[in-house]
């Protein structure tokens, strides 16, 4: 179980900081929200998977009872944070943001 | 004016810094603050109020006062947001535009014009329409009452956990604003009103206050909540413990309200239109 947690969070770990990169890295603000959205998602799904089987090692009712709140947390996360990045780019279409291209340089419209 | 201005700021500044080096150490035991009231609170808050919660006791109990005036205060900015920014218009609008549901098309409907029947079909809009998000909206949906029900929680689960009164007012007042955020502030208004919303603020605060007075009609100190025991059943104890709950339920109540009327008052710069 210990073991497993770790790989979960270490692999959680993993999509979080390809996320940062990501928001850094990224050309616009459409390809950067890609990023935010999906990789952080993904993100605190699998560490909080980790924290829920670490929490229910004993098997207790206490211990079953904190990784169920923790799995709640992860589904509401993963309803929310998608809808978040996609109210976010709803919002830059509607305001008239152009997508990044090849032939346009950053700054530049 | 500006410069005497500056000096008196200077001058407060120079003398703050002066001070600043003879305040005890951060986290220091031996501070005078930790040496006389904390280890009381500490040490009897399980006898004299059956809350585990020291913060809790302490914010509701022992400093009891505080809080109340820490509400008042709340319910005092609001009241103040209010009247900075609430803009009051004739009844008689001139024109109102109105879009019909299915198709999209919007009615300019002129002064006297007949207005379309409260419905489905009918949506009254003002001049800056944005069409809704289908995505945005269910979301909400199945949020709000997952959030208001974990409020709910917060407030009365002060007494183990963090929480309490003001968190749990305001992932309250929270929701109700997610809800006007992706919805607008005209189908807000049908579930919580502006009067409503003033009513609860003020309600809130009433309960705070009343429930000292009780304590004082019961024949004890104000907010001495181990003298409603009588009303509430059981011993002092748990009556402190009741009363605490009871005056949390009033913070709540007035942080709630609150956040929901500056969130009405902001958003649609006073004039309770259809908002952001």
């Amino acid at each position: 179980m210990n073991i497993l947690a770790t790989v979960l969070l270490i692999c959680g770990l993993f999509f979080f900081f390809g996320g940062a990169v990501g928001i850094l890295r990224f050309p616009d603000f459409y390809s950067r929200l890609h990023p935010a959205g999906k990789l952080d998602t993904m993100g605190q799904l699998s560490s909080m998977i980790a924290m829920a089987l670490y929490a229910a090692q004993d098997l207790s009712l206490n211990a079953i009872l904190t990784a169920l709140k923790i799995m709640l947390i992860v589904a509401f996360v993963f309803i929310t944070s998608p809808t978040a990045t996609h109210a976010i780019v709803d919002a830059g279409v509607r305001a008239g943001l152009l997508p990044w291209s090849r032939g346009i340089r950053r700054g530049e419209e | 004016m500006k410069t005497i201005a500056l000096l008196t700021v200077l001058a407060i500044g120079a003398f703050l810094l002066y001070g600043t080096p003879e305040f005890p150490a951060w986290g220091d035991p031996q501070a005078p603050a930790a040496l006389h009231v904390s280890p009381y609170y500490i040490e009897h808050t399980i006898e004299d109020t059956a809350v585990p919660n020291v913060v809790t006791s302490v914010l509701a109990d022992y400093r009891g006062y505080d809080t109340m005036f820490e509400t008042s205060v709340i319910f005092a900015a609001g009241l103040a947001c209010l009247m900075l920014l609430r803009r009051y218009q004739p009844k008689t609008q001139e024109t109102r535009l109105y879009r019909h549901v299915p198709t999209g098309i919007t009615l300019r409907i002129a002064q006297g014009g007949k207005i379309p029947e409260a419905s489905d079909e009918f949506e009254r809009i003002d001049s800056q329409w944005v069409p809704y998000d289908l995505i945005v909206k269910l979301t909400a949906r199945l949020i709000v009452p997952f959030a208001q029900l974990f409020a709910l929680y917060v407030i009365a689960h002060g007494h183990h956990s963090p929480g309490g009164g003001f968190q749990g007012g305001v992932i309250y007042g929270a929701a109700l604003i997610l809800y006007a955020v992706s919805f607008d502030l005209r189908s807000t208004f049908r579930r919580l009103s502006e009067r409503t919303a003033i009513l609860l603020s003020a309600a809130g605060v009433l309960i705070y206050a009343s429930t000292g007075f009780l304590c004082m009609l019961m024949g004890g100190n104000f907010l001495d909540y181990g003298y409603l025991a009588p009303l509430l059943g059981g011993d002092p104890v748990m009556a402190r413990s009741h009363g605490i709950f009871i005056v949390e339920i009033g913070v709540g109540m007035a942080v709630m309200a609150v956040m929901v009327s500056l969130y009405y008052n902001l958003a649609s710069a006073g004039r309770h239109d259809e908002g952001l």
